[in-house]
């Protein structure tokens, strides 16, 4: 009787084996990239061309989070800094610290400073900071405690679910407006309250006092 | 319960009719595949040569593991942010800035405000502030942002074709003066232009050089100035105040159109269309004209006359009016030019009757490219009519009278010009042909050109064994009008102010800097030139105040031309009318030849604009070409001459149609041209129309169009300076050569449903339903009309969406006052960042454009030599049981709380069912990536540039000055996904965002307020015939317009609830002149006056 496979198929479970196996390692690397924070970017905590300690200057030294991203209340962009408002300060306090020589450098050529971006939502997503910070929600919600960082890292996830936790549900999330740059904030607890019970309080408050409704499922909300 | 039809019933097959195409007319099968399929066949098959739909696969499956392979380098990329290093006064990053400014045109100064980000012009609306145009704008205004971003833009100073600097130039320039002397060899050539500043630069260079001679050429600018100052004398001009005319008879005059008409005189016009309630005071308008023009279209009643016969037929009707009125001048003008009257004599005779009952009320146009006779006769009928200081009032011109081109050619030609000067311009190409000015500029031993592009007049064709030639001494590139300080005159002659958005972006000059430098002043870094003027005009007591003032508003406040008395001057029209008697003769074997501007290229001018290239003509819809276009009569002529069965000028479904040949006789300089021809209905029989414009050698990409061939065809070698309008006395034969032409008419037809998409009524009718009991069934007359009179109530399968949000948006077009201009489609692809595809594309019906302007021809019983016309701009309906909604597998097109159907581009993954579902047929979906790459494919002259270049890595041929055009706050779409209007989601938002930023803190709930922004389409309308807002609103004028009687919305039988409505047509012919509406266009064809003249009752069908 002749064979009834060719020769070759001699090869066939070892192909298949390792085949598969590429296949099996390619999925595994996949979700192992894609479906963990990771992918999300929590974490990236990336160094800056001057060393810029928002410790010290949020934390310590208790400067408002507007005084350099000034125009967070009025645009969708929150900006950073220029060069001049470093030099407001830095003109007379630390002046030679070799730190801020970037600064002084730019200062002086008018070339600016290029400072690398650590929040960046997709070209898609239209996020804007006004609309946002102007009804109770706070800085921290979205980028920590960064009066905490000596170096500012990516600390939440920036998903869509993760947006639309926060869309469905706000008033776990809202404070008063004038507590929105002040990262340490928390609900006022009445006697016997938890915290999460006194944050419930208080953000459905705001929430019907102030007309609060984010596009939850509006996809224009964001994508334009 | 009677039962549902769901197919639209067949169109019946008398009465009056309403139909796209003479292939819809006659129900051909290429007509057929258009509308029952959402795209023609093949155009979702991958053509891309020799790679077949299998190779694309298996490539696609090849490089789907190779990115597999490299997982672990799917790394984001850094970016970086960059600030300022010293903060820019009112810059907010992210954030628009608004400036005044304003666009210089050969007709004056369009009021204009520009968006600007981070420094980077945009988009560019009308200035709101200016009491002329009121926020409205044109096509031209719109797209001129892209020319400002052209990347085949004159980037360079040449010397000789070489490329030179700066200071090369101002050294060469300095030399040239210092031996001008008096100026007698020095001679310039510019564009018309109604800037102050260059008039005083021009008298300042005259007073230092007495003997400069200063001319200027428009290729279309007409001779209304030369007419007025024969008529009303030296320096006037006049004025028509439109508004106060109830009725208007237009004679070949397009002033509704882009050639000769303004935002302004628009505006008047359509304000007295809006008709609102049984009061209402309508104008009517007449319209005689060769062949549909966007004026024509909103006649209410037409007459075809060929253009060599307009001034016998004004004889005509002056002789009427005149006998009438006991007019001795107009009697004596009638007397001195002997017409042969072929023209329908009921039809002069009652629009004459019309125009006398309303003296002092009506108005007369004559076009301005007609002769100075024509338009003087014009005058006369005026002046009879008692509209002098009525409705036809008088200004003074500022300018100073200049030469002509011809004046200069005899200059050169006995060389008297050592030096030359072209501003602007681009006299090679269009200038008149007898006057050979390609050696008349090689004559003069130093040219020095300002120019936007390196054209025709800078530099010779390219060929293939040498390299182009220079063809002037210095070229020097010119700044965009977004670049550089100036002003202007607008149309009622106030002054404006034109202000840089961004420094010049290739070092560009404007013409006021070269002049200045000219007249012996340093180059200005900045405003002082035109300070100095404004100084002169406003003798400000405060000018720091004031010059900001004037930047901000953009025009100078009260400073708007004072109206002058009008006196006819009797001797001197009698004089001219004898000089000048001698008419053009009929001829009945030969043909007439129209040379006019073009809808989107003006005279060739925006040849390398691709917008304007790929928007389809409001009447004949092509793009990207020019055709000869003929009456249906002349069609079946020629093609029975030549033996063919299909009439000339009838495309197959491939869109091919036969070129003809068009022979100019002797006495028009023996031109001749082979183009493709096109059937026009509603054209006179044997008047053939060439748009100008077309056919550029020395163009960028644009103009140069696809690999296979240019753009159109060059009409300019057949004019001459006699017939610079039209030519008579043409012979024409069919070729055998096969042109496609790119004709969207028949894109999206929709099944039978022309009538129901638009509907009309007479006046009369009207006032009938605006004065009936609400409730009543009359007042639902516009409501019921077509299968909405008979369908049972709706009822939906599906549940309705939550409209939970306060505002509900929604949108109103007025067909009453749409001219079908298209200005809306440019401005949406200028706000939404929507590509264009190319010819080959759009062959394909892959066009774009988020709203098409569908024009429909309405005529009874199958007629197409005189068809009534209607133009409808369709968007996305935004239906609240929307069809497309429901077919999504991917939920990527849902419906929002505020009543909008969104579109998440990123969710789409391209199945196109919702296209497919569609009944509006107005997706688009992207079949490549038209924004990334070089669509018009002439890079490499490889059959798979372009769109089909297999392309993963390398850059893939969009030019990065268009990347700045780009809107930052609209998605650049990629390929594979579906995309429609959105309502303008942008500015949508941007407003909710406000709302809810200005309630901080407070108890205030959020709201948008009434008008308080619109949608890029209803914001450029220069008719306001589209309305954008918030229908939940009481204040806000799209609620107020919705309660119109003459509202209704598409397909109610479908039960689909659109969130636009649209506003019936309204014509408003005399009761009188009814039996004579259509009429005789020359003596070739018999008078019909048994058609009747206007549907008054609907067809109910069923």
């Amino acid at each position: 009787m002749a064979n009834i496979f060719p020769r070759g198929s001699n090869w066939l479970p070892i192909k298949l084996t390792i085949i598969s196996s590429f296949v099996s390692i390619a999925i595994i690397a996949g979700v192992w990239y894609y479906f963990t924070p990771k992918y999300t970017r929590v974490g990236y905590q990336p160094s800056q061309p001057v060393p810029f300690p928002h410790d010290i200057h949020a934390g310590q030294l208790g400067m408002d989070c507007r005084y350099c991203h000034s125009f967070v209340e009025v645009a969708a962009h929150s900006n950073v800094p220029t060069t001049q408002v470093c030099m407001n300060c830095h003109s007379q306090v630390q002046k030679d610290n070799p730190k801020l020589k970037p600064v002084v450098e730019s200062w002086q050529t008018g070339k600016p400073i290029e400072w690398v971006q650590i929040h960046k939502t997709p070209d898609f997503v239209y996020f804007n900071h006004s609309v946002h910070v102007n009804r109770g929600v706070s800085c921290v919600e979205c980028h920590g405690k960064v009066n905490e960082m000596p170096v500012v890292y990516h600390a939440k996830s920036h998903s869509m679910k993760w947006c639309l936790e926060c869309h469905r549900e706000p008033e776990l999330h809202l404070r008063p407006v004038d507590q929105v740059t002040n990262l340490d904030w928390t609900a006022p607890q009445n006697a016997g309250e938890s915290p999460e019970d006194a944050q419930l309080r208080v953000g459905l408050a705001i929430k019907a006092k102030e007309h609060v409704t984010p596009p939850d499922k509006n996809c224009f909300g964001c994508h334009r | 319960m009677s039962k549902r039809v769901f197919h639209h019933p067949p169109e019946s097959e008398t009465g009056r009719k309403y139909w796209r195409s003479l292939g819809q007319l006659e129900n051909r099968p290429e007509f057929r595949e258009w509308l029952e399929r959402e795209f023609p066949q093949g155009a979702a098959e991958f053509k891309g040569g020799e790679v077949s739909r299998r190779n694309f696969l298996q490539l696609m499956g090849a490089s789907a593991a190779l990115a597999g392979l490299s997982l672990a380098s799917c790394r984001r990329e850094l970016k970086h942010l960059v600030p300022f290093t010293k903060g820019v006064e009112w810059s907010i990053p992210g954030k628009a800035l608004f400036f005044a400014t304003s666009m210089p045109t050969r007709r004056g100064a369009q009021p204009l405000v520009v968006a600007t980000y981070d420094g980077r012009p945009t988009k560019v609306e009308g200035n709101p502030l200016h009491p002329a145009v009121k926020g409205a704008s044109t096509t031209w205004a719109q797209s001129s942002i892209l020319d400002l971003y052209d990347p085949d833009r004159s980037r360079d100073f040449l010397h000789m074709g070489e490329k030179s600097d700066e200071a090369s130039f101002i050294k060469a320039l300095e030399e040239i003066l210092a031996k001008a002397g008096d100026g007698s060899g020095i001679a310039f050539l510019v564009e018309r232009n109604a800037s102050p500043t260059r008039e005083r630069l021009r008298a300042e260079i005259e007073k230092k050089y007495p003997k400069v001679s200063w001319s200027v050429y428009e290729p279309a600018g007409g001779v209304a100035a030369d007419a007025a100052r024969v008529a009303f004398g030296e320096g006037m001009l006049t004025i028509p105040q439109i508004e106060k005319a109830d009725v208007i008879m237009a004679v070949d005059s397009d002033f509704l159109g882009n050639a000769e008409g303004d935002v302004e005189g628009i505006r008047q016009f359509t304000a007295r269309r809006k008709v609102d309630g049984p009061e209402s005071r309508m104008n009517r308008l007449y319209v005689v004209e060769s062949h549909y023009t966007v004026t024509g279209t909103m006649a209410d009643h037409r007459l075809r006359v060929a253009a060599s016969q307009t001034t016998a037929f004004l004889v005509a009707l002056a002789d009427q009016i005149g006998k009438a009125t006991n007019d001795a001048i107009l009697n004596g003008l009638v007397q001195a030019v002997h017409a042969s009257n072929p023209f329908n004599a009921e039809w002069v005779k009652q629009s004459a009757a019309d125009l006398i009952a309303n003296k002092g009320r009506s108005l007369v146009l004559v076009g301005e490219r007609q002769s100075v006779l024509a338009q003087v006769i014009g005058h006369a009928i005026n002046a009879a009519l008692g509209n002098l200081g009525k409705t036809v009032l008088g200004r003074r011109e500022i300018a100073k009278p200049a030469r002509k081109i011809e004046d200069l050619a005899a200059d050169i030609e006995a060389k008297k010009v050592q030096t030359l000067f072209i501003l602007g311009g681009n006299p090679v190409y269009n200038a008149p042909a007898d006057l050979q000015w390609v050696k008349k500029q090689g004559l003069v031993p130093t040219v020095i050109r300002l120019g936007l592009h390196e054209d025709e007049t800078t530099k010779s064709e390219e060929t293939t064994d040498i390299e182009s030639r220079p063809r002037v001494k210095w070229h020097v590139p010119v700044a965009h009008y977004l670049e550089a300080w100036g002003d202007g005159l607008a149309s009622d002659g106030s002054y404006t102010s034109t202000q840089p958005m961004i420094l010049p972006l290739y070092g560009g000059w404007s013409e006021v800097d070269l002049l200045a430098v000219i007249a012996g002043q340093k180059k200005p870094g900045g405003p002082e030139l035109v300070q100095e003027t404004f100084r002169a005009i406003a003798k400000p007591s405060d000018f720091t105040a004031e010059w900001s003032k004037f930047l901000h508003d953009g025009f100078l406040d009260k400073s708007a031309a004072k109206a002058e008395a009008l006196t006819l001057n009797g001797s001197a029209v009698a004089q001219y009318s004898v000089k000048n008697a001698a008419l053009p003769a009929i001829e009945d074997d030969k043909y007439e030849v129209i040379f006019a501007t073009d809808n989107k290229l003006d005279d060739g001018r925006h040849a390398n604009n691709g917008w304007l290239q790929e928007l389809p003509d409001p009447i004949t819809k092509q793009t990207w070409d020019n055709a000869a276009l003929i009456s249906p009569k002349l069609a079946k002529e020629l093609a029975k001459n030549a033996g063919l069965e299909d009439p000339v000028g009838q495309y197959d479904r491939h869109m091919f149609v036969n070129k003809i040949e068009i022979q100019l006789s002797e006495k028009d300089g023996g031109g001749k041209i082979s183009l493709p021809a096109l059937i026009s209905p509603g054209a006179a029989d044997n008047s053939i129309r060439i748009t100008l414009g077309y056919g550029r050698t020395v163009v960028g990409r644009v103009g140069r169009g696809m690999a296979d061939g240019g753009t159109g065809f060059n009409a300019y070698p057949l004019r001459t300076t006699a017939n610079s309008y039209f030519a008579t006395g043409a012979t024409v034969s069919v070729t055998e050569e096969r042109y496609t032409v790119a004709v969207t008419q028949e894109h999206g037809t929709l099944e039978g449903r022309g009538a129901d998409f638009t509907r009309e009524a007479n006046f009369e009718k009207y006032k009938v339903v605006a004065a009936a009991a609400e409730g009543s069934e009359e007042k639902e007359y516009f409501k019921k009309m077509g299968m909405d009179s008979h369908t049972p109530p709706n009822i939906s399968l599906y549940g309705h969406p939550e409209l939970t949000d306060p505002h509900q948006w929604a949108m109103t077009v007025d067909l009453n006052t749409c001219t079908g201009c298209s200005a809306c489609m440019i401005a949406c692809q200028s706000e939404n960042n929507i590509p264009i595809v190319g010819k080959d594309q759009v062959l394909d019906n892959r066009e774009m454009h988020w709203m098409r302007t569908d024009r429909y021809f309405a005529s009874e019983n199958d007629d197409m030599t005189d068809p009534e016309v209607v133009s409808q701009p369709l968007m996305c309906q935004h239906c609240e049981y929307a069809p497309c909604e429901t077919v999504c597998p991917v939920n990527a097109t849902v419906h929002s709380d505020d009543g909008v159907n969104v579109m998440a581009y990123n969710r789409c993954i391209g199945t196109r069912y919702c296209a497919n579902n569609c009944p509006f047929k107005v997706r688009r979906f992207n079949f490549f990536d038209y924004n990334q790459r070089d669509v018009l494919g002439h890079k490499t002259g490889h059959p798979f540039s372009g769109l089909y270049k297999w392309n993963l890595l390398q850059d893939k041929g969009t030019a990065e000055t268009l990347k700045m055009q780009k809107n930052p706050n609209v998605t650049v779409r990629m390929r594979g996904v579906m995309e429609k209007c959105t309502f303008c989601i942008q500015r949508i938002q941007e407003a909710k965002i406000a709302a809810k930023v200005h309630s901080r803190d407070s108890d205030a709930v959020p709201k948008v307020p009434a008008n308080a922004f619109t949608s890029a389409c209803a914001q450029v309308c220069p008719t306001s015939s589209i309305t954008f807002g918030d229908k939940n609103n009481p204040d806000s004028d799209v609620s107020r317009v919705l309660k119109s009687e003459r509202g209704y919305r598409l397909l109610e039988y479908l039960n689909v609830s659109p969130r636009v409505t649209y506003l019936a047509r309204v014509r408003n012919p005399t009761r009188k002149c009814r039996t004579i509406r259509s009429s005789v266009p020359s003596s070739k064809t018999p008078v019909n006056p048994t058609r009747k003249p206007h549907r008054t009752e609907v067809t109910r069908n069923g």
